[in-house]
């Protein structure tokens, strides 16, 4: 089943005198259950592409579909509360809110979506539970390390099950230790979950455990290509 | 999660930043208060003297009087007329007053004077000049004494710069010598002592005597006992002339009417100046004395008057000092705006650093889904927040400031109160209780919030999500 269906998508950015490319003419589409991740030197296009796939970004050319929602149709209203019923986010950084704990950021998109109290902490009890940080619940993103806040921020991103994870280089501040461990967590709630991920990054681990490697190069795709482990 | 909730720990989030927005919204309102506090509390209390020393709230008089306020404008009192009035139902009393000016002279010196014929035993229904009899003066025989008693503090002193200075109570002359409320019951007896003024007052069986104010009285060097001459113009061209003994001083607080008040009887006026019968005016004594009532009373009355007679209230016969008050009005607003302008500056200047240093976040949480709508509203509700605990504080910290102040007025003391008197106003600065203007203040800073607010509100619909990750 499709998730994602990308048709010929540009995006040029006029801001300066030359015109960039961002994404200069991709068609990709994402299958329920992926575990792609999105590599390419710098400046390639990656951020770009996946703010496209969130709806944060309108392509200047082609057509994103997700979920059956026709990206380009939705008014800007439309559009934020399409992402908070079908996607996840996780950034590089500065995902939490400060001034709640672990457990009311994972539980501030249910709040958003107006699950009632009882199952909304079941749920979130559930999520900090499958990120490891059930002991942490009552801590605010300032007394967690990088590590756990991008836990917190996974546990988060699930907790309303959307459609799927987009991730923009969430190992990027992340020592090996606490990368390896964000890792395997996601690995295991895409078996467990069926949860479909799609990253970018520059990290050699993360692409190591990708089952899909997408390279992109000056805003184009160059290799698309399934990775078997074992 | 609620709204409320998330502003209120966003408030938190940089206590001190919040506490010193607040506390300058506090000092704003704090101060803006008390300063109208006294401002109108010393209009209020100018009325009030004027009121009760000169004017009346509600005067009967000739059409004309108001536009030439002479003799030929004077009317023969109707007691018809009278008594109809006196059946109104917020009437207490009509007191007539005949006035005029005459040269008044006691020795060599000569002075222009404003004499006022009334009858005495009924003047206190409508007016309160007998409160203003002088009871203790620090003659300069009483000043040596007193300073041979050893009195403690800046007492000795402040006696030198008081010398010859009258007191209708004693609360003035205690605050004004600076003696501490503790020393007061050992000092007050000799205060009485030396210092007791004997003074008389008009009874309406009295001929040929006079209460004067305590200025004229300084002018023309002549006191209790002393023959004050009379001479001037009477009706239709009658010479007025006449003797009279002073028999009191009063302290008219209002240094134009002090240094030229003449008071004299009802009859006595009327024989000096040939009018008999007669009035310039008459003082209606009202029980209700609000603006509303005085003009109802005045409308209700009209159909008694016929053409030749109206009544004024207070506010149009006193037109020039309610403009200079008015003015005087103005300029404590531009100081309030400025006052109001530094602390809009300073909210702005908040929220201007709060919405640059929240941009990432404010992007993360748009993206992932919070409405800008929400998200206006919670960061609305967190300046609110701010404002209204500031404006409380302001509210509540000027509220035992302005009680004190209204229940014991400001007295100066010494120099200050010296120099007070001689600019000719009272050394006392009264509040006024929370009224009207104290709403004013919470819409004022109620609006420069809302304009800080706009301003947040327009940057979180403006935001540009992929920018504001960026950042
Ligand atoms: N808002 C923007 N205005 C102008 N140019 C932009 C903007 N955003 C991205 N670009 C340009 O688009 C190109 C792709 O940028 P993008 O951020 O997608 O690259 P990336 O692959 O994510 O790079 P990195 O690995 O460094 O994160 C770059 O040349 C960048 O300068
Ligand atoms: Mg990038």
């Amino acid at each position: 089943m499709k998730v994602v269906e990308i048709n010929d998508v540009f995006r040029t950015y006029h801001d300066t005198e030359v015109e960039v490319k961002a994404v200069n003419g991709v068609t990709l589409s994402f299958e329920k259950g992926d575990f792609a991740v999105i590599v390419g030197p710098s400046g390639s296009g990656k951020t770009t592409l996946l703010n496209l796939i969130g709806g944060l970004d309108q392509p200047t050319g082609g057509e994103i579909i997700v979920a059956g929602h026709r990206l380009s149709e939705l008014r800007p209203s439309e559009l934020i509360d399409f992402r908070m019923e079908h996607v996840g986010f996780v950034f590089q950084s500065y995902n939490l809110i400060p001034v709640l704990t672990a457990e009311e950021n994972v539980g501030f998109i249910l709040s958003l979506q107006k699950w009632p109290k009882e199952k909304r902490k079941a749920r979130t009890q559930e999520m900090l539970s499958a990120v490891g940080l059930s002991d942490r619940h009552k801590s605010r993103p300032s007394q967690l390390s990088g590590g756990q806040q991008q836990r917190v921020a996974v546990a988060r991103a699930l907790a309303a099950r959307p459609e799927f994870i987009l991730a923009d280089e969430p190992t990027a501040n992340l020592d090996s230790k606490s990368a390896e461990t964000l890792l395997d967590i996601m690995v295991k709630l895409n078996k467990d979950e069926k949860m479909t991920f799609i990253f970018s990054t520059h990290d050699i681990r993360v692409m190591k455990r990708a089952r899909r490697v997408i390279t992109l190069e000056d805003g184009r795709v160059v290799s698309d290509e399934k990775v078997n482990h074992r | 999660m609620k709204d409320y909730q998330l502003a209120w720990r966003n408030l938190w989030r940089n206590r001190r930043r919040t506490l010193i927005t607040a506390a300058s919204v506090f000092f704003a309102v704090f101060f803006a208060l008390i300063m109208r506090s006294f401002q109108l509390g010393t209009y209020e209390k100018m009325y009030r003297d004027v009121i009760e020393s000169y004017s009346g709230y509600l005067q009967l008089q000739h059409v004309d009087y108001m536009d030439e306020s002479n003799l030929d404008n004077s009317f023969v009192i109707d007691p018809g007329i009278i008594s109809r009035i006196e059946d109104d139902p917020n009437v207490t009393a009509v007191i007539p007053k005949l006035e005029s000016f005459a040269l008044a002279a006691a020795g060599s010196r000569t002075q222009a004077v404003m004499v006022i014929g009334m009858d005495p035993d009924n003047e206190i229904r409508g007016l309160n000049i007998r409160n203003r009899l002088i009871r203790y003066r620090l003659t300069p025989g009483a000043v040596e004494s007193l300073k041979a008693e050893n009195l403690p503090g800046l007492t000795p002193k402040l006696l030198d710069v008081f010398v010859n200075e009258s007191f209708t109570d004693e609360e003035s002359l205690i605050s004004i010598l600076g003696i501490d409320r503790s020393d007061t019951l050992k000092i007050l007896p000799l205060l009485r002592k030396y210092t007791v003024f004997d003074n008389g007052y008009l009874t309406a069986a009295d001929t040929g005597f006079a209460v004067i104010g305590s200025g004229l009285s300084e002018y023309i060097h002549a006191g209790v006992g002393d023959t004050l001459v009379l001479m001037g113009q009477g009706f239709h061209g009658a010479s007025a002339a006449g003797l009279y003994v002073i028999k009191g001083i009063v302290n008219m607080s209002q240094p134009e009417i002090d240094n030229r008040f003449v008071y004299l009887t009802l009859d006595d006026a009327r024989y000096l100046y040939a009018a008999p019968g007669m009035a310039t005016s008459a003082i209606i004594s009202v029980r209700e004395t609000d603006d509303d009532n005085l003009l109802m009373t005045r409308d209700r009355l009209r159909e008694v008057l016929g053409d030749d007679l109206v009544i004024r209230t207070w506010k149009e016969m006193n037109a020039l000092l309610l403009n200079q008050m008015e003015a005087d009005n103005k300029s404590g607003a531009i100081m309030i705006g400025i006052l109001y302008l530094v602390i809009a500056f300073g909210v702005f200047g908040t929220v201007l650093m709060m919405m640059a240093e929240r941009r990432r976040e404010f992007g993360m949480l748009v993206s992932i889904g919070m409405r800008k709508g929400k998200l206006a509203r919670t960061i609305s509700m967190e300046m609110l927040l701010i404002g209204l605990l500031g404006v409380a504080a302001g509210v509540a910290g000027s509220l035992p400031v302005v009680f004190l102040g209204y229940a014991r007025p400001l007295r100066f003391t010494g120099e200050m109160a010296k120099m007070y008197e001689d600019y000719g106003f009272d050394p006392v600065m009264p509040m006024l209780l929370p009224d009207t203007y104290y709403l004013w203040q919470v819409v004022i800073v109620l609006l420069i919030l809302l304009v800080a607010i706009a301003f947040s509100v327009r940057k979180v619909f403006k935001l540009n999500v992929i920018n504001a990750l960026r950042a």
